[in-house]
C-alpha cells in the first residue's frame, strides 16, 4: 500500500500578523511555524491506516523554503516513512492550481492507493488543493471526512455537510481524501521517533522541475478588515440591565416593538 | 558559537509543550491543593512520550538525545507544573543517570533499562537530619556480611520517594575512613525487607511531588547492588548533584517562565484607569526586567547542558546556572504576583503557586550557598 500525505507549514494562528511591505501577503518575520491543522490530521490518518493495513509506505510531501522540513520532521516523528521536500522560496505567491499541478506531476507515475491532505490551510484557506490535485490524478475525490473506517480494503468515510449532517460515502482506492476537525486525535511524536525521524529519507526537488504551468491568480491586496465600533457595555444591577436592554431593543431594533 | 536550537530540540519542545498544556496544566491546581502525585500523568505518561530516558544511548531504552533536549523537556513540564518537572529530573539525573555513569553493565541492563524506559520510577537518597549541604556527614551505615551489605539509617526529603522502585542510596562503609571516603553507593529495591517509608513532607511549594522519609533497618540487599567502587559514593554523589543542577536549574527556568507568560497575558487583559495594565510604563518596566532576567538564566541553562552533552567539564557551569535560575524563578514569580496584584495573591490564578513552588529551588540540590561555594571554588582551584 502506498500513501502520500501533502501537508503545509503555517504561521502558529495565536501569531501577530503583519501584512508585507506589498501588501500581498503576511510578513513572515518573526513568526513561529506549526504544521497546517487541518494536515495533521491527514498525517494521523495516514498513519492509522498503516498501523491497521499492515504493509505500507508512507511519504509526507511538502511544498516551501527551507524551514517546512522541521514541520516534515514532525510528520516523520509521528510515522511516516519518508519525505519529499518541493523546495520553493516564494511559494505564498503561488496558486492553488499551481501547488496542486506540481503534486500531481511528482505524484502521476508513483501509484499512490490512498492520499491525504487538510481540507484546507490556516493561512491561505483555499480549500481547493487536494479537490484539484484529485481531479488532475484522476481519482474519486471524498471531502471534509470526520471518520475513515478501512475493512479488507474497502473504505467507508463519513464526511460532514453544511448545518452539521452527515453523509456516509463508501469508496475504493485509489482516492484522495481531505481530513476535517474530528477525524482524530494527532499523535504526540515521541522523543525517540523524533531522533529516529532525522534518519529517514528527506529528498528535495526544486520547484521549477515540476511547475509545468504559470499561476493563474493572483492576490493583488491583503488587508485587515477596518475596525468597526466597540460593542456597548452596560453597567448595574439585574433590574436596571434588564430596563436599559429593553429601550435599546425597543429603540434600536425591531425585536420589540 | 550558535545561539539556535536545532530541529530535533524544536521539535522536542513543541511536543512537550503541547503535552503539557493539554495534560498537565488542567488538574495542577487541584493536586497542588490535593498535595496528590498522579503518578499515570506525571510519570507513565512521560515514558509514553520517551522522555523518561531522554539522554541515555537507544540501547539501554533511552532515547539518545542531548542534554539541552533534556534541559528543554523539564523546563516545558514545570512551566505548567513544577512537580511534573521536578518528579522527571529526581528520577533521570539522580537515579538513573549514576547507575548509567558509575553502573555495571548487568546493573545498567538490569536498572538503567527499565528506568528508562519509564517502566520504573526512580528516586536518590542523600540527605539525613545531620547530613544535608555536608554529605560527608552520612551516618546511614551499610555492614557487608557474607554477600549482602546490611543498611541501618534513615534518609530524609527524598523526591519520588515512596512512590519509586529504584533507590540510589548513599551509606558508610567504612567507620574509620576519612568522613569523604567511607562512604559509598548502593541500588536499592522497594519492597527489600527492612526498608520503608517514613512521614511524608507537608510542603510550602511543589506539593503534588511526594517527599519521603526512608527508613533502613536491617535491610539486607546483594552486594552486587554496590554501585562503583567501595568508598566512591561522596565522588558519585558529587558527579550525580552536578547533573542534578541542570534539572533543576531547567525547572526554576520553567516555573520563570510560566510567571513571565502569565504576567504578560494578564497585563494585556486586566484594565485599570481605561487601559490595560500593560499600556503603563511602570508595568512594562517589570515585564521587561523579568524577560530579561528569565531568558539571562536560559542562556547559562542551555550552556551548562551543552557542556554536559560535549563531555565538557560542566560542574561550576551548572551551578551557575542553577544560581541564576533558581533566582530568577524566585523574583519572576514575586514579580508576577505582585503584576497580578490582589488576583495574583488569591489562588484563582497560578502566580502564587509558582512563587512557592519556586522557592525550593533555591533551597534543594544544592542550596545557592553551596552554588556559590561550588563557583568560588572553582575560580580559586
Amino acid at each position: 500500500m502506498k500513501i502520500l500525505v501533502c501537508i503545509k507549514q503555517v504561521p502558529d494562528m495565536e501569531s501577530k500578523f503583519k501584512i508585507d511591505g506589498d501588501g500581498t501577503w503576511y510578513s513572515p518575520g518573526d513568526l513561529v511555524w506549526r504544521m497546517n491543522e487541518y494536515d495533521e490530521y491527514a498525517v494521523e490518518q495516514a498513519v492509522q491506516l498503516k498501523e491497521k493495513g499492515g504493509e505500507a509506505d508512507i511519504t509526507v510531501l511538502c511544498i516551501g523554503p527551507e524551514r517546512v522540513k522541521e514541520t516534515m520532521k514532525k510528520a516523520l516523528a509521528m510515522g511516516c516513512d519518508r519525505g519529499v521536500h518541493i523546495a520553493d522560496d516564494s511559494n505564498w505567491k503561488k496558486d492553488a492550481l499551481t501547488n496542486s499541478a506540481v503534486i500531481a506531476e511528482f505524484a502521476r507515475d508513483k501509484n499512490f492507493d490512498y492520499i491525504f491532505t487538510g481540507m484546507q490551510s490556516q493561512d491561505r484557506g483555499s480549500g481547493q488543493t487536494g479537490v484539484l490535485l484529485a481531479e488532475m490524478l484522476d481519482l474519486p475525490c471524498v471531502t471534509t471526512i470526520v471518520d475513515f473506517v478501512f475493512d479488507a480494503g474497502a473504505i467507508t468515510v463519513k464526511r460532514e455537510l453544511e448545518g452539521g449532517i452527515k453523509a456516509i460515502v463508501k469508496v475504493s482506492s485509489p482516492a484522495l481524501f481531505t481530513c476535517q476537525l474530528g477525524l482524530n486525535t494527532p499523535r504526540y511524536p515521541t522523543l525517540p521517533n523524533i531522533m529516529k525521524a532525522k534518519k529517514k529519507e528527506l529528498l528535495s526537488i526544486a520547484m521549477e522541475q515540476l511547475q509545468k504551468i504559470a499561476p493563474r491568480q493572483e492576490t493583488v491586496k491583503m488587508f485587515f478588515p477596518e475596525k468597526k465600533g466597540g460593542g456597548l457595555v452596560l453597567e448595574g444591577d439585574s433590574a436596571d440591565l434588564a430596563d436599559q436592554l429593553i429601550k435599546i431593543l425597543k429603540e434600536k431594533t425591531t425585536v420589540l416593538a | 558559537m550558535i545561539f539556535e536550537l536545532t530541529e530535533e530540540q524544536n521539535l522536542i519542545r513543541d511536543m512537550v509543550r503541547e503535552f503539557a498544556e493539554t495534560e498537565v496544566a488542567p488538574t495542577a491546581k487541584i493536586r497542588d491543593e490535593e498535595e496528590r502525585f498522579d503518578r499515570a500523568l506525571m510519570f507513565d505518561r512521560l515514558g509514553e512520550l520517551g522522555l523518561t530516558g531522554i539522554v541515555f544511548p537507544e540501547e539501554y531504552g533511552g532515547g539518545g538525545a542531548d542534554y539541552i533536549s533534556y534541559a528543554i523537556a523539564v523546563e516545558e513540564l514545570s512551566r505548567v507544573c513544577a512537580s511534573t518537572g521536578v518528579t522527571l529530573s529526581a528520577h533521570l539525573s539522580l537515579c538513573a543517570n549514576p547507575i548509567y555513569l558509575f553502573g555495571s553493565e548487568e546493573q545498567k541492563q538490569k536498572y538503567l533499562q527499565p528506568l528508562a524506559t519509564g517502566e520504573k520510577l526512580g528516586a536518590f537518597g542523600l540527605t539525613e537530619p545531620s547530613a544535608g549541604s555536608d554529605a560527608g556527614g552520612t551516618r546511614t551505615t551499610a555492614v557487608k556480611e557474607g554477600d549482602n551489605y546490611i543498611l541501618n539509617g534513615t534518609k530524609i526529603f527524598i523526591t519520588n520517594g515512596g512512590e519509586a522502585e529504584t533507590y540510589v542510596v548513599f551509606a558508610r562503609t567504612d567507620k574509620n575512613a576519612q568522613k569523604h571516603y567511607g562512604i559509598s553507593a548502593f541500588i536499592v529495591e522497594k519492597g527489600t525487607p527492612g526498608f520503608s517509608f517514613g512521614k511524608k513532607e507537608h510542603k510550602l511549594g511543589i506539593r503534588s511531588s511526594p517527599t519521603l522519609e526512608l527508613i533502613f533497618e536491617n535491610c539486607s540487599i546483594p552486594a552486587a547492588n554496590l554501585l562503583g567502587d567501595l568508598g566512591q559514593g561522596f565522588k558519585i554523589a558529587m558527579k550525580t548533584l552536578d547533573g542534578g543542577r541542570i534539572g533543576i536549574a531547567s525547572q526554576a527556568l520553567g516555573i520563570a517562565q510560566g510567571a513571565l507568560d502569565l504576567a504578560v497575558s494578564y497585563a494585556r487583559e486586566r484594565k485599570q484607569f481605561d487601559m490595560p495594565i500593560g499600556k503603563f510604563q511602570g508595568v512594562q518596566f517589570q515585564l521587561a526586567d523579568m524577560a530579561t532576567q528569565t531568558e539571562a538564566a536560559r542562556l547559562l541553562v542551555y550552556n551548562a547542558a551543552y557542556k554536559a552533552s560535549k563531555g565538557l567539564s560542566y560542574s561550576m557551569a551548572s551551578a551557575m546556572a542553577k544560581l541564576m535560575a533558581s533566582e530568577t524563578a524566585m523574583q519572576v514569580t514575586t514579580q508576577a504576583v505582585q503584576v497580578l496584584g490582589g488576583y495574583g495573591y488569591t489562588r484563582d490564578f497560578p502566580a502564587e503557586r509558582m512563587m512557592r513552588d519556586a522557592k525550593i529551588t533555591e533551597i534543594y540540590e544544592g542550596t545557592s550557598e553551596i552554588q556559590r561555594l561550588v563557583i568560588g571554588a572553582g575560580l580559586l582551584r
